[in-house]
């Protein structure tokens, strides 16, 4: 009972972090259509910003995590804006091909730059586990998972109350319309693209202290953050938050109780089978816009 | 012609001009390098690019091989075996290498082997620990690692001191932590060792938690986990948050002691690791001179010192070429095959010297490294509590 | 494309061997040519039915490794083994066909992907199977009768016959009532539902094609590099096929034979012509430059301007460009 109870904890925590993953995609790949292949180098640009942001620079844990998220929206507005917008009447196929461009180059930038050992975040929380009864949790992980639920819910709040998630559901409805009500659509492409790749940045600059830095750790993120989006419904932020909870709970319970080499096996066929029995993902019910 | 015309004109010249460049022979030896510079162990992968550096540097600087400079010929194997191949056919036919040293995953090695055999070039394997490299008849192919069985036998006779009576695995889901299960497990089921769990990760996996909380049912005392640097640091940390409280010995010498300590601090006391250099007490390993001089040039060169477990492969590998030229006479691929078995050198690990392993006719070439065992005691690098207390 | 200009290229092609003396020069050519297979086979699903398969690895490595354990465990000589091995692809491409049913767009991707993860996790994991991760090394060479297929000279005629081959079959099937059949599901699938193409058939039937022709370059790759592991189904291998398609012409029939041949040579030449540091950034970056440059791909670009025509871009037509 308490291993079924302490992996059922390691799974609730491991959905937070893929959910986190999918929000900042859900936007991006959901409302934009962009197929974002860099979104896990947004993820990795936050951990280095943090990185450098905290050993280097010496700046606090929170501060560091603010600095990596405007980086990776600045980044994220500067992509849009230089590369996505000239294209935007091409293909979804041409806006996927560019986006694995700027993945590939991002990705070969940092190990460049940064050079391929792992680097490690400090964080000022301590390490010895909080015990809650039969189970452990490091206070690290409970920190990350509070506010990962606090980054959703202020994420759902824009996109549902403030005028410029208003304007950006509005254009991604009917972008023509939206225009016509005044809506700048320059802007909020921009916008959108900023905000979801901030999104990725902040996942960056709290997981890695949990995680470790180093450059290819954007390719697993990326496709979970895949799986995650498609799973909860494009462009649906509760829908991404719950199907991240899924996949982590049920990759852990795969690899606890089947089989730990085919841990991902698990969950991809869970996949498999949600769009099978769901083919709009599992909360097709509602909107398709956030 | 508009500005679209000059870029695919530009990337057609380029792909023109470098197929054109034809190879050049002149005066320098040229030695191949494959190595994983990109990917998800470009870290290690440069390690052993830099302690190769080192032994080139340490060449010339006496004069080359006779009166020769060398001159290393470094690819990138981008940890796929496609490219490993690609990039020994290259090495061998544009560029004409008498040897080559690589390719550090047991994949992309054995996905090389065939290249060497059709074109009759030798390859000195630096990391690579499958068994089957060197029992597959080819003739080419000379190894200074150790297979994961030679490790197993190294730490044979400390199994009853390290006191493990039930032991559980952790290793990383490929050809090397597999092997590594295999052979562990048969010597330490010969000494009288029960084995529990046989869990693995994914080469690219960041969570163990639920591996780690299988393990902790078994009630074991010892974890045996095979992996590179940085899985072992988040196993560790995991393990700790789960108070998983056993003896942890890591295997395979990619676990950078070092390197432990400084990300996975309190977690990693009192580990036990297998390592093939001890950077930490040079003056103990085989040839004392030679290592301290190695750590010092490294240190000088501003490497990470986490990199000296690895970086030593480097070294001994382009020394055990550049010796097997210099006995040969000449850099011609079959003349160094021949004088490889005849070498007797001293590298950073210990000596090498060059076995028959295989099938009679074909053998490959195996040579004994020494192996080592160290403990993480009081936040630094030591002997195992076993040993020094006598 | 005028039509001599297509028999110049087909006969340099075919004297190839002769005039490209270096063994790593046609190694790269056979290799151009194994992937200009695979690009053709996605370029039937992603081109012309407009569905992005991102698990296209799977039917790559399931020829690979049907034919590779044929041939070195049970004996068989390569051209059954070949003929199993695209076989067992076709029957995994119809079984997605068929999954595609119900899905479209993003939904049809991620259980492509989903699928691939799985069977390459089986051929990890599954060691009595496939031997995991230490691969199947020593997959023979074909052999047809006395002739062996072991030089390189050899393996380019088999290479190139084989892409003639694909490059036929998808022209016919693309030429035909079928190809136009599965254009109107790209442009307007409920436009083409309610004129009476059955939706379904078409979809599995360019996803058996696509799946058999992957599995035909699997076996390709399989003998040729005598060595087969878990990583023929890495992502990336998916990846550079899109890359290839997409950057050659989607849609087109010579766009993908263009990017497979580019993409190919692009890396290669990179190796020569830059040290290791920077030649997967400068591989990112002139992939980035060359979409935007070109954002349709090659083929449709060179369409253009062999036309005589630099008027601005019209949108995607439904007719089939050569």
């Amino acid at each position: 009972m308490a291993e079924l109870l302490q992996h059922l904890l390691n799974g609730l925590v491991l959905g937070g972090t893929y959910a986190l993953l999918g929000i900042g995609l859900t936007l991006i790949f959901g409302l934009m259509n962009v197929v974002n292949f860099a979104h896990g180098e947004f993820y990795t640009l936050g951990a280095y910003v943090s990185f450098a942001a905290l050993a280097l620079a010496g700046i606090d844990f929170f501060a560091a995590l603010v600095v990596a998220i405007v980086a990776g929206a600045a980044l994220g507005w500067i992509c849009e804006v230089l590369l996505l917008r000239p294209l935007r009447s091409e293909s979804i196929d041409t806006t996927m091909l560019v986006m694995i461009g700027v993945w590939i180059a991002m990705q070969n930038a940092e190990l460049l730059g940064w050079g391929g050992v792992a680097k490690s975040i400090p964080h000022p929380f301590p390490t010895a586990p909080l015990v809650l009864g039969p189970v452990a949790i490091a206070p690290l992980r409970l920190f990350v998972l509070v506010l990962a639920a606090a980054l959703i819910a202020a994420a759902w709040l824009l996109t549902q109350k403030t005028k410029l998630g208003r304007a950006m559901r509005a254009t991604f409805q009917d972008r023509d319309t939206a225009a016509l009500m005044g809506v700048g659509i320059g802007r909020i492409h921009a916008a959108t693209f900023a905000f979801g790749s901030g999104l990725a940045a902040a996942a960056g600059a709290l997981l890695g202290p949990i995680f470790l830095v180093y450059p290819s750790m954007g390719d697993l993120a990326s496709l979970k953050a895949f799986s995650v989006v498609i799973l909860g419904g494009l462009g649906n932020l509760p829908g991404a938050t719950l199907g991240g909870l899924l996949l982590g709970i049920a990759e852990e319970l795969g690899a606890g109780y089947i089989s730990s080499g085919y841990r991902d096996a698990v969950g991809f066929v869970i996949i498999i089978l949600v769009l099978l029995l769901r083919p709009s993902g599992l909360f097709a019910r509602q909107e398709r816009i956030a | 012609m508009g500005k679209r015309s000059i870029v695919v004109l530009a990337l057609v010249l380029v792909a023109l001009a470098a197929l054109a460049v034809p190879g050049e022979s002149q005066a320098p030896i040229k030695i191949g390098v494959i190595e994983p510079l990109s990917g998800p162990v470009a870290a290690s992968g440069n390690y052993v690019r830099m302690g190769a550096e080192i032994a080139r540097d340490w060449l010339n600087a006496k004069g080359g091989i006779g009166g020769r400079k060398i001159d290393l010929l470094i690819e990138d194997n981008k940890s796929d075996p496609k490219e490993a191949a690609s990039a020994a056919e290259k090495l061998i036919v544009r560029d004409k290498v008498p040897a080559i040293m690589g390719a550090w995953g047991s994949s992309m090695t054995l996905a090389a082997m065939p290249k060497l055999e059709e074109y009759g070039v030798p390859m000195v394997v630096e990391t690579s620990s499958a068994a089957s490299i060197t029992k597959r008849g080819n003739p080419w192919i000379f190894r200074i690692s150790p297979p994961s069985e030679m490790e197993a036998l190294g730490l044979e006779q400390y199994v009853d001191k390290l006191g493990v009576k039930r032991v559980d695995f952790l290793a990383v889901n490929t050809d090397w932590g597999r092997g590594a299960i295999t052979a562990f497990g048969d010597m330490l089921t010969k000494k009288g060792a029960t084995v529990g769990a046989k869990e693995f990760m994914d080469q690219s996996a960041t969570d163990m938690n639920a591996q780690i909380t299988k393990i902790k049912a078994t009630g074991g005392d010892t974890l045996f986990l095979t992996t590179a640097v940085e899985q072992i640091t988040l196993v560790m940390k995991q393990a700790q948050e789960q108070r998983l409280g056993r003896k942890i010995v890591t295997t395979g010498g990619s676990s950078s002691p070092t390197q432990l300590i400084k990300q996975a601090g309190a977690a990693a006391e009192g580990s036990y690791h297998i390592v093939f250099f001890m950077p930490w007490f040079p003056e103990s390993m085989p040839d004392g001179k030679l290592a301290k001089a190695f750590v010092d040039e490294w240190a000088k060169r501003g490497h990470p010192s986490e990199g000296l477990t690895e970086g030593f492969r480097g070294h001994d590998g382009i020394a055990t070429i550049a010796e097997a030229i210099r006995v040969a006479g000449k850099d011609d691929p079959k003349a160094v095959r021949e004088a490889l078995w005849n070498v007797s050198l001293m590298g950073v690990n210990g000596p090498i010297k060059f076995d028959k392993d295989g099938p009679a006719g074909k053998e490959s070439g195996q040579s004994r490294p020494s192996i080592f065992v160290v403990q993480i005691r009081d936040g630094k690098v030591a002997l195992p509590d076993f040993l020094a207390k006598k | 494309m005028t039509r001599a200009g297509g028999w110049l290229l087909a006969a340099g092609a075919l004297t190839l061997p002769l005039w490209l003396q270096s063994p790593y020069h046609l190694h790269v050519a056979i290799m151009a040519g194994i992937f200009g297979v695979l690009a053709m086979s996605l370029n039937l699903l992603l081109g012309y039915t407009g569905q992005l398969s991102l698990g296209h690895a799977a039917f790559f490595g399931i020829g690979a490794y049907t034919s590779a354990l044929l041939t070195l465990k049970l004996d068989w000589s390569f051209w059954p083994a070949l003929a199993v091995a695209v076989a067992l692809a076709a029957l995994a491409g119809f079984f997605i066909g068929r999954l595609a049913l119900k899905l479209r767009g993003a939904y049809f991707v991620l259980v492509t992907i989903s699928f691939a993860g799985v069977i390459s996790l089986v051929s990890i994991n599954w060691i009595e199977l496939t031997n995991g991760p230490l691969g199947l090394p020593g997959v023979p060479a074909p052999a047809l009768g006395p002739w062996s297929f072991r030089t390189k000279t050899a393996y380019y005629y088999l290479v190139l016959a084989a892409c003639g081959l694909s490059y036929l079959v998808c022209r016919r099937l693309v030429m035909s009532r079928i190809g136009r059949a599965l254009v109107a599901l790209r442009e307007n699938e409920p436009l083409a539902e309610s004129v009476g193409v059955d939706v379904t058939h078409y979809l599995v039937l360019a996803a058996v094609v696509s799946a058999a022709m992957a599995g035909l370059g699997g076996s390709l790759y399989a003998h040729y590099t005598r060595f087969v592991s878990p990583e023929v189904f890495l992502f990336t291998y998916t990846v550079t096929m899109v890359i290839m398609v997409v950057a050659g012409g989607k849609g087109t029939l010579a766009g993908p034979v263009v990017g497979a041949t580019l993409f190919t040579v692009l890396p290669e030449a990179l190796r020569a012509a830059a040290s290791w540091q920077w030649q997967m950034l400068a591989y990112g970056v002139l992939l980035v430059l060359l979409v935007f440059f070109l954002p349709r791909g090659i083929v449709p670009w060179l369409a253009r301007v062999m036309a005589g025509s630099q008027a601005p871009a019209e949108p995607d037509s439904p007719t089939i460009r050569r």
